[in-house]
């Protein structure tokens, strides 16, 4: 492998860590066709093809199907279903008779009654219909594959032995069972974002990944050596040695970082001078919860509800809903759960409801507005709530309440849902009713709002957005709001205060809270509750260790009397950077520039953290920036499932041209257009910085947005 | 012989692609011609895409119908899956 091609594909990050290894690759594209017209003499040749390229896949299935272990009964079905579709009448039918009476090649015949089949489901607007969708691609594809001849085996599994890297377009249930007996040490993806089924179950299993690498199926064949970076997102496809011994290296440095995090990871968070914080879990789906056991949280400090109305045209059942709820609420017991209500409107949308069109949705029907528009619809809600606080402790909480008359309104509707429960005998518990406090009115009038919530959660994202007034989702505009400017952290500290004077309590749970150089300030402003993304969490806590709670008072001091972002974040990198240099590295310390760029940086627009390695002995060598970033949340799940992440942009400057103030702002610039061109599609991500130098990757790091 | 009764599909999920499956399965251990109608529509009960989309969401009524000379068993049998909510929870 001496001589590899160092060939590098860009996705995103979904789960961390390094693997070196060998590509399974699933080929699951689906292909592109030969289309053409054909004479009548070639009717039944193409029919006997179409005919034939059946029998063929069938073959497959079947054998597919007796490789999958009886105990994955979901699983078989699915087959079982896949296997009776393929020997559909209908579906062959209606493909024979586009080949004789449109006229058209097997291959066409076959797609267009596939996409004619689709049709017809998507109409239905039922989401189990539309779900079909994929298992009938899924059956089509088969079928093409064989009449191409470029038939590869569903799961060749068979074919490598040992440990394998699995490169996927992307991963199905079936693909998943096929894999149960395999040993994979990494996956990767053409699509998918970080909360898709693949990343979610990387991260669980505590393996790297890459999704959303275009082109990494067509890039990479079976057998082939791989290196799967999950802490920048980049595959190498055939690295020379040097690459993959490097790749090693920096897999171990990961794990030894991991495990020394790790190694606090039943221990709750405390500071350094003892101070107990709470640190929970920000999660979406279900199976998140798990993942937020794993990396040590102290509980859920958000549970996001609104996945459950989201691609329906009717909203959940309160029964469906307590079922989701009590399983979470009983899978973290004894830590404490917080249920957010749905949050739906604005950015995200649901078929649900019908919600008028707006001119501003920002500003319209959204979130609690929605909810008492809707007031049985959120009652179901409650209810189910409600009682899943029968199996543990659960906190409810209700998003962007702007003002006094409208925390009363939805605190009537939870006193009649639980008055709706009492009568129907159903068993109910005891919730603490608290609000997302993330717009400015509700930051003016903290201390009435204190009085009458139970607790409080900064909601920093939206806060930002409206107290900048600025559009997160628009370029121009949208580097101009930062987490640490001056104006958040007195917003928060007026919080905190009244939350403090009410004897309340207030937790942050916006992308701010994930944010290692945050922590010192909130946590000295006097914010002792952290919700951040389950994966995020041990490096959290981590931080937290260091710090105690009198540096920190004195830090939030003096920031807030600061001006502007850059001269908080430069008093913060003075006073805690070193503290936190390795964490801000992700473990890797190896090389001092990860240290001297991240100390030394200074803070383009809307990105912290990028900067080059002046003054010092290698004047003259070359360093290339390459900023990609990677949206995870939910909003590009919504929109499209697409891959979310730029094309990394690449600069070479040599340390002393970054040094001349020109270079340096166009070089800030670029980046901060393709920071915010990010934010179009997605309202959480972090920005992945490497920094290499000639003979290749030295450092490499990740900051939130 | 021909034999048809009306049914209304109980679980949740509605004629998903599993229930599906357990109805084509089911019909095709008969000889009988065996055909699903709701509304104006009917499809054959051994198709599972013509079941599909059927789009029998939970509540709607459906006629199972066959012809043939096991139609009464393969209407009874196709007519337990119905009743038991096709074996699926609610």
């Amino acid at each position: 492998m001496s001589g590899g091609s160092n060939r590098e594909i860009h996705g995103i990050a979904a789960s961390p860590g390094v693997a070196v290894g060998v590509a399974l690759v699933l080929d699951r594209r689906r292909v592109s066709i030969p289309r053409r017209h054909i004479g009548e003499e070639d009717v039944d040749r193409e029919i006997q093809r179409l005919r034939d390229a059946v029998v063929a896949a069938r073959v497959q299935l079947r054998e597919l199907r007796e490789r999958v272990s009886p105990e994955a009964g979901e699983h078989t079905l699915i087959l079982d279903a896949h296997l009776l579709m393929l020997d559909d009448a209908l579906l062959l039918e209606q493909a024979e008779s586009a080949i004789r009476v449109d006229r058209v090649n097997a291959e066409w015949g076959l797609r267009r009654t596939v996409e004619n089949i689709k049709v017809l489901f998507d109409r239905s607007g039922v989401d189990y219909f539309r779900e079909r969708r994929s298992d009938i691609d899924f059956v089509g594809e088969r079928v093409l594959r064989e009449m191409m001849g470029g038939s590869s085996p569903i799961a060749p599994l068979r074919e490598v032995e040992g440990p394998v890297i699995l490169v996927a377009h992307e991963l199905s249930p079936a693909d998943t069972a096929a894999l149960a007996h395999n040993d994979v040490l990494a996956f990767v993806t053409d699509v998918g974002s970080a909360t898709s089924h693949t990343a979610i179950m990387a991260r669980a299993l505590s393996i790297p990944a890459v999704v959303g690498a275009a082109d990494a199926t067509r890039e990479i064949a079976t057998g082939d050596l791989v290196v799967v970076n999950g802490l920048r997102g980049v595959v190498t496809v055939t690295p020379d040695a040097a690459a993959a011994q490097r790749a090693t290296d920096r897999g171990d440095r990961y794990q030894a970082f991991v495990r020394s995090l790790r190694s606090n990871h039943a221990d709750p968070a405390f500071t350094r001078c003892g101070q107990r914080v709470g640190l929970r879990a920000n999660i979406e789906l279900p199976a998140e919860a798990a993942v937020a056991i794993d990396h040590g949280a102290d509980g859920i400090g958000l549970y996001r509800t609104e996945f459950l109305y989201i691609d329906r045209s009717q909203p959940p059942t309160e029964e469906e809903q307590y079922e989701v709820f009590r399983r979470i609420v009983e899978m973290m017991a004894p830590r404490r759960v917080t249920l957010r209500t749905f949050d739906l409107g604005g950015d995200k949308f649901s078929t649900a409801f019908r919600i008028p069109k707006e001119l501003n949705p920002a500003l319209g029907v959204r979130a609690v507005r929605l909810a008492l528009r809707e007031p049985e619809v959120f009652r179901a809600q409650l209810r189910a709530m409600l009682r899943a606080a029968v199996w543990g402790e659960v906190r409810v909480m209700v998003p962007m309440v702007s003002t006094l008359t409208e925390l009363r309104a939805a605190r009537a509707q939870l006193d009649l849902a639980r008055a709706e429960l009492r009568a129907q005998g159903e068993a109910f518990g005891d919730v603490p009713f608290g609000i997302m406090v993330e717009t400015p009115s509700a930051v003016i009038l903290a201390d009435h709002l204190a009085r009458e919530a139970d607790f409080f959660s900064i909601g920093t994202n939206d806060l930002m957005q409206y107290a900048f007034a600025i559009d997160r989702g628009n370029e121009h505009v949208a580097h101009l709001a930062r987490a640490l400017d001056p104006v958040i952290l007195r917003c928060i500290s007026q919080v905190a205060r009244a939350a403090e004077a009410a004897k309340i309590d207030c937790s942050i749970c916006g992308a701010m809270a994930g944010e290692l150089l945050a922590v010192p300030i909130l946590l000295g402003l006097g914010v002792l509750e952290l919700s951040v993304e389950p994966t995020a969490v041990p490096e959290i806590k981590a931080s937290i260790a260091r710090i105690d709670l009198a540096s920190a008072r004195a830090l939030a001091d003096e920031a807030l009397g600061l001006g502007t972002a850059d001269e908080v974040e430069a008093l913060v990198r003075a006073r805690f950077g070193g503290l936190l240099a390795d964490l801000l590295a992700a473990g890797d310390v190896n090389g001092d520039d990860a240290e001297a760029l991240i100390l030394a940086a200074p803070s383009p627009g809307g990105v912290s953290g990028v900067g080059g390695g002046g003054g010092g002995g290698g004047a003259h060598s070359r360093m290339s920036l390459r900023i990609f970033s990677s949206a995870c949340s939910w909003s590009c799940r919504m929109r499209s499932r697409d891959r979310l992440y730029l094309s990394p942009i690449s600069f070479s400057v040599s340390s002393s041209s970054w040094s001349r103030p020109k270079r340096q702002r166009m070089i800030r610039a670029s980046i901060g257009e393709s920071v915010s061109r990010s934010r179009r599609s997605s309202s959480d991500h972090a920005v992945f910085a490497t920094c290499s130098k000639g003979d290749g990757v030295t450092s490499s790091w990740r900051k939130s947005m | 012989m021909d034999a048809h009764e009306t049914f209304e599909v109980l679980n949740e999920r509605g004629l998903h692609a599993r229930p599906a499956t357990r109805v084509v399965q089911t019909a095709s251990r008969f000889r009988s011609e065996v055909t699903l109608e709701r509304d104006d529509q009917s499809a054959n009960a051994k198709s599972v895409m013509g079941v599909l989309l059927l789009l029998c969401p939970k509540g709607s009524k459906v006629v199972v119908r066959a012809q043939g000379d096991d139609a009464a068993e393969a209407v009874a049998a196709i007519g337990q899956l119905f009743q038991s909510g096709f074996g699926e929870s609610g």
